[in-house]
């Protein structure tokens, strides 16, 4: 059927080339119909389900390597929290262990300083001095720490430390390392006892 | 054409019943695998990518009064090897890859953790010739983080981590014997460890997670599957500091005495509760096997009775003057020997002749005859009354473990001699914390409140249980008690030991005693228990403090036990800030 559309269209250029010369131009179409036109398929249709398709596949694709990347992310995260963690409790467990009496008083002992169990009181209200006052000799003085505590083994005295170590290398070194520099910066001895101003 | 219908129609007939079969047979394993067995594989399926693992939930701390941890938790590390995975492996190091052979890796761990190569080399065959297929050996147990993570990076394929979560004691052996401590396993053992063990213990939970093949936690999929529970705080109302330096002098002056052990207690008065408890010696908890006596891991406070010898006295007088049976002037004679009609026998610890002495010169004397002279006007039912309410006979409120209630005979078993030495402290026993708690009801005018040790469990949301009663109960009146202190303060100024003892600025009242120690087989042995116990300052009772010295072999008086008294004494009033004594005491005659 089509064959014979095409020949009846086809243009007669021999036999009349001048009976009808609009003919020429004149283009002829079969129109489909309604029904057939929307009855073919449309290419956009096809293309875009194949786009809709390609979008999702490649959104589903991109969302899984997001969440298995947010897994090793979590998973890297997690592993640094603990390692922090153990940092944290680790330093606690120093700090915790050199404020303990034995260690204060020794080191306190250290850079010479000598307890009273003398107390006297100043009532500011009338000047009256309370209690009868002595000079401190040190109640323990220079006795070593009866009280044993084996978390404190191995722990310098801050007068042991070498100047400037407070770069220690371990975690235990650095905590005991900033009491270093409170050593530095302590007042050296006095011989004729602390200088009192000659007030009139 | 017949035979060609019946040949067709038996092929069909043959198809749908092997096609039936064969349905029949997936219906049958579909079943079996979706409901018979579907729990059997899930489990199994799961259990290829999902990992259990235990949540650790902590035990509680153990604080002192101003929250400083005495007892508290931390992770430690055990590291095991697989003795028959013990091979060479091959390290990556900035130089190349380098071959470790198990000798170098052995050498590497024992250098880490204390031990030599040749004992990690040891484990590793010893666990061997066991078991050829040994899986699973202890390097090292409890190491901490700074070890672990040495090791850790030694990356050898065979070293294994486990975590141990284990008990740090921070300040020692001080209070070391109170707090007391837990095996390697973690069971508690000892102390307050022991006592408090229901408000301390955590129970640990389980989670599980997924992984992919890489190890990686899959998102989402953690579960727990059981809640771990963290152990609540106890709260004691001991001041670590106060009991470091308490421990400190008992230590000094009993190792200078060479006493065989003692103990320091040092309570308020006001509010009965505990601020020292000090013991000699002291375990610290740390190092628990480093005491290697077993009586030295606990508090003899708590758990070593004695008879009390002199201190007991002031009960005897605030008894007597509380029936009104006599004053603080009320005079007598004290002979060397008394014989009282029920045929006891009463000595003085040295002879002298008869001394006209008030019942305040009888303490300052410390006179076993006249104490008896005053006793005897009570009757034995009204002074055992007394000692009742005084809180003798019963372990106190303090509920520490193993506490010992001393030993106080009902009053119609006492034979003759009992009746009058219970007059003054022998013939019955206490405790170091019932003596402090007689003082205690003397310095509080009269009121005996419950002794007081933990202030109770404090949970994560901040709550507290398990608070112990704090009321009080009048055993004596405020004027008998009043007159004791008075008294005792007498003891104080004028006794024998008013150098030895002295504190500038303060008002004390004070006692000592010195009382034959029992040597556990119905007689007395050669060594003596020397004690003082007191209270300051007198004009307003703050604390109390009890020294007890056993056997001081260098020194056998109290004169041993004088020095830690004047010492703790002063170092509680300075540190409490207690204000210095204004007025004189009271004089009151000790003779006629």
């Amino acid at each position: 059927m089509s064959d014979n559309l095409a020949r009846i269209l086809r243009p007669n250029w021999d036999s009349t080339p001048d009976t009808s010369p609009s003919q020429d131009t004149r283009h002829i179409e079969i129109v489909s119909t309604r029904s057939q036109r929307r009855a073919r398929p449309r290419i956009v249709y096809a293309l875009s389900a194949v786009a809709g398709m390609t979008t999702i596949v490649v959104v589903q694709l991109l969302l899984s390597v997001g969440i298995s990347q947010g897994a090793y992310e979590v998973s890297r995260l997690q592993a640094s929290q603990v390692e922090l963690g153990r940092t944290a409790e680790s330093v606690t467990e120093d700090l915790v262990r050199i404020s303990s009496p034995q260690s204060l008083a020794a080191n306190a002992e250290a850079l010479g300083m000598v307890s009273t169990s003398n107390p006297v009181y100043l009532r500011l209200s009338d000047g009256a001095v309370l209690g009868a006052p002595a000079s401190a000799t040190g109640s323990q003085g220079g006795s070593a720490s009866l009280v044993p505590n084996a978390l404190l083994a191995g722990v310098p005295l801050v007068t042991q430390l070498p100047q400037g170590a407070g770069q220690g290398a371990s975690v235990g070194g650095a905590a005991v390392g900033a009491a270093a520099k409170v050593a530095d910066v302590a007042p050296k001895a006095l011989p004729n006892g602390i200088p009192t101003p000659a007030t009139r | 054409m017949a035979t060609n219908t019946r040949s067709s129609r038996r092929r069909i007939a043959g198809t749908i019943v092997l096609l039936f079969a064969i349905i029949a047979l997936f219906v049958v394993k579909l079943v079996d695998i979706q409901i018979v067995r579907a729990d059997t594989l899930n489990a199994e399926s799961l259990g290829n990518r999902s990992v259990e693992q235990p949540v650790y939930g902590s035990r509680g701390d153990i604080l002192d009064a101003n929250g400083v941890v005495l007892a508290g938790t931390v992770m430690r590390y055990n590291i095991t090897l697989s003795p028959r995975n013990a091979a060479e492996f091959t390290r990556t190091t900035d130089a190349g890859k380098v071959t470790v052979t198990v000798a170098q890796a052995a050498a590497e761990i024992g250098a880490l953790t204390g031990k030599t190569g040749d004992s990690i080399l040891a484990i590793i065959s010893g666990a061997l010739a066991k078991d050829k297929g040994s899986d699973y050996a202890f390097v090292a147990k409890a190491v901490d983080v700074n070890v672990f993570r040495a090791v850790d990076k030694l990356e050898i394929p065979w070293i294994y981590f486990e975590k141990n979560p284990s008990r740090v004691y921070p300040d020692g052996a001080v209070a070391g014997n109170l707090v007391g401590f837990v095996s390697s396993g973690g069971e508690a053992q000892a102390g307050l460890e022991l006592g408090q063990d229901s408000c301390l213990a955590s129970t640990n939970g389980t989670e599980t997670y997924e992984k992919g093949a890489d190890g990686v936690r899959l998102p989402q999929s953690t579960v727990t599957t059981r809640q771990a529970q963290n152990g609540g705080d106890v709260v004691t109302t001991i001041d670590s500091d106060l009991n470091w330096y308490v421990q400190q002098v008992l230590a000094k002056q009993a190792t200078a005495t060479g006493a065989a052990w003692g103990t320091v207690v040092v309570q308020e008065v006001k509010t009965g509760k505990l601020v020292a408890v000090a013991d000699y010696p002291s375990v610290d908890p740390n190092n628990v096997n480093g005491t290697a006596n077993h009586d030295d891991r606990g508090s003899r406070a708590f758990t070593a009775s004695f008879e009390p010898g002199s201190t007991f006295k002031a009960l005897t007088a605030a008894s007597v003057l509380d029936a009104g049976l006599a004053t603080p002037g009320s005079k007598i004679v004290a002979p060397y020997r008394y014989l009282p009609p029920n045929g006891a026998n009463v000595n003085d610890s040295s002879g002298h002749a008869d001394l006209n002495l008030t019942l305040t010169g009888v303490l300052i004397e410390s006179s076993n005859t006249g104490m008896s002279k005053f006793g005897e006007l009570l009757s034995d039912q009204q002074r055992y009354d007394y000692m009742t309410r005084f809180g003798l006979g019963k372990a106190t409120e303090a509920q520490f473990p193993a506490e010992d209630s001393g030993i106080l005979h009902a009053f119609g078993n006492w034979d003759s001699q009992t009746k009058y030495a219970t007059m003054f402290g022998q013939g019955l026993t206490t405790t170091a914390l019932q003596i402090s708690s007689i003082y205690q009801t003397i310095g509080n005018n009269g009121v005996r409140l419950p002794v007081q040790l933990v202030e109770g469990c404090r949970h994560a949301d901040g709550t507290m249980t398990e608070v112990p009663a704090t009321a009080g109960s009048q055993v004596v009146s405020a004027s008998a008690a009043r007159d004791t202190a008075d008294m005792l303060e007498m003891v104080y100024q004028k006794g024998w030991l008013a150098a030895k003892w002295n504190i500038p600025g303060y008002r004390v009242a004070a006692k000592t005693g010195t009382a034959q120690m029992p040597d556990g087989k119905g007689s007395y042995t050669h060594g003596y228990l020397v004690s003082v116990s007191g209270f300051a300052p007198a004009d307003d009772p703050e604390y109390v403090v009890s020294v007890s010295l056993a056997d001081p072999v260098k020194l056998n008086s109290s004169a041993a036990s004088a020095p830690i008294f004047q010492e703790v004494m002063s170092q509680v009033l300075k540190k409490y800030r207690a204000v210095p004594s204004g007025a004189a005491a009271p004089a009151l005659p000790g003779t006629w």
